[in-house]
């Protein structure tokens, strides 16, 4: 094969996987000794089971030869952040808690991907139980971002960015609570969709907050990215908000000259870099020439979302993680005494500083006396957010903004504040809150820093949201890039 | 808003013991991030939670029995077991 196949877009692998000029197992090989020649630099992957990667590949060349191939993603390889449960594989939210816990069963979507014919490739590493915008706060090692190693690639799911940018895996699966899937996108020049709350099964997720978690695809173009998405969705009783696509293929549809784009009014000002803004407004300008109508939209609430996510989403994680106490599954203590004693003794070993932190977080916002104060008022907020981003809505079919203030920062320059770490997710997080449907797409470089732009869309509009970053990325050279490695 | 912050009742509440190090912290930077909390306390809001939840219809699936993991699977991804059961500390005194 001439072609450096780590290179490769999934659609190109997929074509090729069907025509017979190329095996899986020969795909999966590379990629094997590409993991073992380059992801110690920047820690991508935590875990790689070679052996069960090249059996499942094996199993996908002899479906193929059979003539029982089973889609666009059969043989095709796919990172899975350690958030998602796959049989028999490790799954440790990067967790000294869950180090030891080897997945029973299947979620949803490794179902899909299987059904779908795709390779389960390894465990990719993550901020610990999805907490964190860095990576940083994994418990087994940062993550650092391919473009630059003495920089974060974002998080939670930077394992997964930064497999995709140093061409690990052409396909991932991330998670995304406030953010967790587009701003390591946008930090390592990738795309990666959040879809609309409800559309993919979240069986099998660790649950961070459960009112805001999505699972959703990240890839290096828009195209493979819509490939991996429509694999993902489908309705599942075993979550109770899972309604999933009804028959919609979720693939670019619609003129997306025709596109009605929204701006928000003051989102280019306060706080966002010089080179950002750039080139968003960039972005907005090609819009603009390809016949999109844009205009200014208000949206007089933005300031409350950074606030009213913390709120909402560490009361939920201090309830969700109330379930880790040493007894049926995870990091049990060795300290011995009564059962109260060893379970505060195994969750005080087994979280890390940033996961303490939201739980206490969490504890205190929903403790008496405080919860009217704090976890109600963010509720109400919620609703007024979500009121907000409806009607822009109904005026606009997106909203176009960038995915974080400021290129990646260096590792460590915000370990101290947390509170300037949450505010990196100020443009991502009202999505979530409102359980909208959102993209990263790359749009320039500040330096050698990718940079990316962030388009928001009413409920079960993806196919428009990948429309216009499909027009975007057709007319810019964006798409496929890798960090030179 | 923050009046009444209890580091050591909080931790308890959470079932974590922290070091007199930890609690310093995390009493800083909670207070940090609880004083950002006020636009919230300040904000104009509407009456009630109406519309926060993102899924508005009934999600509750009907009660019918499912496939389980079985006694073997769970006791083998417990951190302890004995005689095909989960083992705990003592939780009932003889005595009592």
């Amino acid at each position: 094969m001439a072609d450096a196949l780590h290179e490769l877009s999934a659609a190109e692998l997929g074509r090729r996987l069907a025509s017979g000029a190329l095996a899986s197992r020969a795909l999966c090989e590379a990629l094997i000794a590409r993991h073992q020649a380059i992801n110690d630099k920047f820690g991508a992957f935590t875990h790689l089971d070679e052996a069960d990667v090249l059996a499942q590949a094996d199993a996908s060349d002899a479906r193929r030869k059979a003539g029982q191939g089973r889609g666009p993603l059969e043989g095709i390889p796919v990172g899975i952040k350690d958030n998602v449960a796959v049989k028999g594989q490790p799954l440790t939210c990067s967790s000294k808690m869950l180090a030891p816990l080897v997945s029973p069963y299947d979620s949803h979507v490794a179902e899909r991907l299987r059904a779908a014919g795709a390779i389960l490739f390894g465990r990719l590493n993550m901020d610990e139980f999805a907490m964190g915008s860095s990576t940083e706060n994994s418990a087994f090692r940062k993550a650092f971002n391919p473009w630059d190693l003495e920089r974060i690639p974002g998080g939670s799911s930077g394992g997964s960015a930064a497999a995709l940018a140093a061409g690990l895996v052409p396909l991932a699966l991330g998670s995304d609570t406030g953010g967790s899937i587009r701003q390591p996108a946008s930090h390592c020049g990738v795309v990666g969709l959040k879809p609309t709350y409800g559309l993919i099964s979240r069986f099998g997720l660790v649950a961070f907050a459960s009112s805001l978690d999505q699972i959703g695809p990240m890839a290096r173009s828009v195209e493979d990215c819509a490939l991996l998405l429509d694999a993902l969705a489908s309705a599942d009783a075993r979550d109770m908000t899972c309604f999933g696509p009804s028959d919609r293929a979720l693939t670019p549809a619609g003129d997306a000259r025709k596109l009605r784009i929204g701006v928000p009014k003051g989102f280019l000002g306060k706080g966002v870099a010089p080179e950002v803004a750039t080139a968003v407004n960039a972005a907005v300008e090609f819009y603009r020439s390809q016949g999109c109508a844009v205009s200014e939209v208000e949206l007089p609430s933005a300031d409350l979302a950074v606030p009213t996510y913390y709120v909402v989403a560490t009361a939920e994680a201090s309830s969700n993680l109330g379930r880790y106490d040493g007894v049926r599954y995870g990091h049990r203590s060795a300290v011995s005494g009564t059962p109260v004693e060893m379970m505060t003794a195994s969750r005080s070993e087994g979280f890390g500083p940033e996961v303490k932190r939201r739980i206490l977080l969490g504890t205190f916002v929903l403790s008496a006396g405080y919860a009217d104060a704090y976890y109600v008022r963010a509720l109400r907020a919620r609703a007024k957010i979500r009121a907000e981003y409806l009607a822009a809505l109904a005026g606009v079919d997106v909203l176009l903004t960038p995915t974080v203030p400021t290129p990646a920062f260096k590792v460590g320059e915000k370990a101290a504040d947390p509170l300037q770490l949450y505010l990196e997710d100020v443009f991502t997080i009202p999505a979530n809150l409102a359980g909208l449907p959102a993209i990263s797409v790359p749009c320039g470089k500040s330096g050698r820093l990718p940079v990316g732009f962030h388009l928001v869309g009413a409920p079960l509009s993806e196919s428009k949201l990948l429309a216009a970053g499909r027009l975007f990325e057709d007319a810019h050279g964006y798409a496929h890039q890798q960090a030179p490695l | 808003m923050a009046e009444g912050f209890d580091i050591d009742h909080l931790a308890k509440l959470a079932r974590l013991s922290l070091t007199a190090e930890e609690k310093a912290l995390y009493a800083s930077q909670l207070g940090q991030i609880l004083g950002h909390f006020q636009t919230l306390a300040q904000a104009d809001l509407p009456a009630t939670a109406d519309g926060a939840r993102v899924v508005d219809e009934s999600v509750l699936r009907s009660d019918e029995p499912g496939p389980i993991l079985g006694a073997e699977v769970v006791t083998r991804i417990a951190p302890a077991s004995r005689d095909g059961q989960i083992a705990v500390p003592r939780v009932v005194d003889d005595e009592s």
